[in-house]
């Protein structure tokens, strides 16, 4: 008879020991909020989420919306600030290196502020939606930029060299060799990346963009249920972010094949 | 295996069922030191001075409270948000911090007896064509208000037609209104007032009255009938010692002034008031 | 292939010199190049198979000059192969990708050809098994054999080998060195740098002695490993005999 608790060295567990184990690892949080709540005299009422359901469902949706409008820029902006850093024109070098370091060096809700009210003003960008989404990218881009670089640099030098030998020409080594394997090593952290953009948009609450953390914030100033609402809203970023977790870890096996 | 399991699932549930029956809440009332919350950045009643220390007419008034019951008083800086919270989970005895009494909030907090009178006003941006609420509440326009605030409540029930901007600070609805992302922001006549000062080549004040006076409370947690007594009677006390116009002496001369000129009610003018 | 080195020299950093001024004229079948660590044998390897450029002197091809740019080189590595120590296989594509692809993107052959072709020889050399595999699941002695394949599959002049046995454990060194030799019993000439001394003697036709980036012995193996004349040669051998 095992140990239904623990597993050896490297055996695979019974599904019957996975659920049974999952459970209790679930009761043990519901208990922890449970108590806590209790201890503080706190009663959760969930009751105003069929009540605001549609605007519920609205800022769900400008998250997701907002979310991958700004991975598409910033997928962009990274690819070329990745470049950008190794360019033989001094400027653009230059240039790149700084944005990196100004954006991975402040805050994000520093760079709202600064880009929506004084830099978003002057050029005239009045569109909330379009100025979150904008500082988002600019914001993500510098990131990606280094996730980019970082594989580029990782780039096994024999396997160009290989490919030189093996009579490819510039553009072929590219599309045939460096690309697939940059693929390989970039997409499982990328997708990390989107994980982090959909969190960080809840930032642009911050400039009163209508998406899920702006309308929790109105939704409990009116009915005072911040407890029931945070949850909540903690619940429906989870849908969100655990679906993209579990293909970041399933993307990063299948491009294992290096080891 | 099948038996240890279901010893443990049935532990688990007795545990519940124990603790399920008794109701344990954390109780501090006992405490010599006085917490009171409240959002530091509304000068001049809540702020913080050059070292950053809380200053303020609410500050003021906490401690001659703290005094009048003869306890220690620890200012806690808050977010607007996280007021209300912190009475419900205990972790402030008090809130002071220039909240309105409102049916709603007063369902979940208990408040004191009324201690200021506030009514709202709008800061309008100078292009905007605005000189009363009506104006405001026009499709097209954009109302910017602080999430949570009187201004919130009554723009999201009442100014219907306007697209309303939520926002966490009052330094960026007032940002909004000068830059002209927003036409109008609705808050109490003495910050309006104030900003409307510090910006007049980009600002109006509107000040016409446009609803009933609302008053100011001390919030404290629901059933904490014993502080509220204390609470209201201090409340009265302070108000014939003339502890009230001292106050608006050191902070609002000014602003009562212009007030007075205006003709507007005085804030701590509660003679009249209704609640 | 004939095969006219002029005054090849390399420094690297423009500090550390690689090759200095190497000379050599004639018709090569099997070549191995020996000798210390360092001395050049790699670089002068990758000269001659167009990966690297000299910073003096020429190098003619069956009596045609070799013009050292990307565009020329292109056309010159299509008729060569080149085995690596490690790493050269694609490690994102499977054993018979690496050989397809090649012969489709470079010498243009239609892709059922190039399977064809690539099926063929690899089950020859008994890979037939491991085919659909990507290197990393393959054996070293596998990944070579595979490299080996893929340069030998678009018949090239000759085939140049860089430590192709270095890298591997010592039970895989002879199925890789069997290969080279059956192919050479088809008629592949080859270019390798070794430190298979017995491999280099038995094998090849010819050998070359490098040390310090110079070119000290070269002629039949017969002669050379028997009758080494310089003192270096002598003590290299030597050495390397020492635990034999």
């Amino acid at each position: 008879m095992s140990n239904p608790f623990l597993i050896k060295k490297d055996e695979k567990p019974s599904v019957a020991k996975i659920m049974f184990n999952i459970v209790l690892v679930a009761l043990i949080i519901y208990l922890i909020f449970y108590f806590s709540l209790k201890v503080l005299g706190i009663v959760l009422d969930f009751s105003f989420v069929i009540v605001m359901r549609t605007r519920i469902f609205d800022g769900f949706i400008m998250t997701i919306i907002i979310s991958i409008l700004s991975l598409i820029i910033s997928l962009a902006i990274g690819i070329v600030i990745a470049m950008g850093k190794g360019s033989s024109l001094l400027v653009f070098r230059y240039f790149s290196n700084a944005y990196v370091q100004f954006i991975r060096g402040t805050p994000l809700i520093m760079q709202i502020y600064l880009f929506y009210y004084i830099v978003g003003t002057a050029w005239g960008i009045s569109n909330r939606i379009l100025a979150g989404v904008v500082i988002l990218s600019i914001f993500e881009g510098a990131y990606i930029a280094e996730i980019i670089r970082g594989s580029l640099l990782s780039l096994d030098q024999k396997q160009i060299e290989a490919a030189r030998a093996v009579g490819f020409n510039k553009k072929q080594i590219i599309k045939i060799v460096i690309l697939p394997q940059m693929m390989a090593r970039t997409l499982p952290a990328l997708t990390g990346q989107f994980a982090s953009i959909i969190k960080d948009s809840s930032l642009l609450s911050l400039i009163a963009v209508i998406e899920l953390m702006q309308t929790f914030r109105e939704i409990t100033a009116g009915n005072y249920n911040f407890f029931g609402g945070y949850i909540f809203l903690g619940c429906l970023y989870l849908i969100l972010t655990l679906p993209i977790s579990y293909i970041s870890s399933r993307l990063e096996k299948s491009f294992a094949y290096e080891n | 295996m099948k038996k240890i399991m279901i010893k443990i699932t049935l532990a688990l549930l007795t545990l519940m069922l124990v603790t399920g029956c008794s109701t344990t809440e954390i109780d501090d009332t006992e405490d010599d030191t006085l917490t009171v919350a409240m959002e530091l950045a509304y000068p001049p009643f809540e702020t913080k001075d050059d070292q950053g220390n809380p200053t303020g007419i609410s500050v003021d008034l906490a401690k001659a409270f703290g005094q009048y019951i003869g306890k220690d008083v620890e200012i806690v800086n808050t977010a607007w948000d996280g007021l209300i919270p912190s009475l419900q989970t205990s972790t402030a005895d008090m809130v002071i911090s220039s909240m309105t009494i409102t049916d709603e909030r007063a369902e979940i907090v208990d408040f004191s007896n009324p201690y200021a009178n506030s009514l709202l006003a709008i800061l309008a941006n100078k292009d905007a064509n605005i000189t009363s609420i009506d104006d405001l509440n026009q499709e097209g326009k954009k109302v910017a208000v602080k999430i949570g605030s009187t201004g919130y409540i009554y723009a999201q029930k009442y100014l219907t037609n306007a697209e309303i901007i939520g926002l966490s600070d009052e330094s960026a609805c007032v940002t909004e209104v000068i830059q002209g992302k927003a036409d109008g922001f609705l808050y109490d006549q003495l910050t309006i007032y104030r900003n409307y000062i510090a910006n007049q080549d980009t600002t109006d004040a509107i000040f016409i009255p446009f609803q009933d006076t609302e008053s100011w409370g001390v919030a404290v947690k629901k059933g904490n009938t014993e502080l509220l007594t204390q609470l209201n009677d201090f409340i009265a006390e302070y108000q014939a010692n003339g502890g009230f116009d001292e106050l608006t002496e050191k902070y609002l001369k000014d602003e009562k002034a212009a007030f007075d000129e205006l003709g507007f009610k005085w804030f701590f003018d509660l003679d009249d008031s209704n609640e | 292939m004939k095969i006219k080195l002029e005054k090849i020299s390399k420094s690297f950093n423009s500090e550390q010199i690689v090759l200095s001024d190497v000379n050599l004229d004639d018709d090569i079948q099997t070549l191995a190049i020996i000798g210390p660590s360092g001395g050049g044998k790699s670089t002068l390897l990758r000269i001659v198979g167009g990966l690297l450029y000299p910073d003096a002197g020429q190098l003619l091809i069956d009596d045609k000059l070799v013009t050292f740019n990307e565009k020329e080189l292109l056309q010159y590595r299509k008729e060569l192969g080149f085995v690596f120590q490690n790493g050269g296989l694609f490690f994102h594509l499977t054993a018979l990708e690496n050989i397809t692809v090649p012969l489709v993107k470079v010498h243009h052959y239609t892709q059922k050809e190039a399977d064809k072709l690539a099926i063929e020889l690899l089950t020859r050399f008994g890979l037939k098994d491991d085919m659909y595999k990507r290197p990393a699941e393959l054996s070293g002695g596998q990944q070579q054999r595979v490299a080996i394949v893929r340069a030998v599959a678009a018949k090239p002049k000759m085939i140049l080998l860089d430590e192709p046995t270095s890298a591997l454990d010592p039970e895989y060194t002879n199925e890789v060195l069997d290969t080279i030799n059956e192919l050479k019993k088809e008629g592949m000439s080859f270019i390798i740098v070794t430190h298979e001394i017995g491999f280099a003697r038995q094998g090849c036709e010819k050998v070359a002695f490098l040390k310090d980036g110079k070119l000290m012995e070269y002629g039949l193996s017969e002669e050379v490993f028997t009758n080494p004349k310089t003192k270096e040669l002598q003590q290299f051998l030597s050495k390397l005999l020492e635990w034999n």
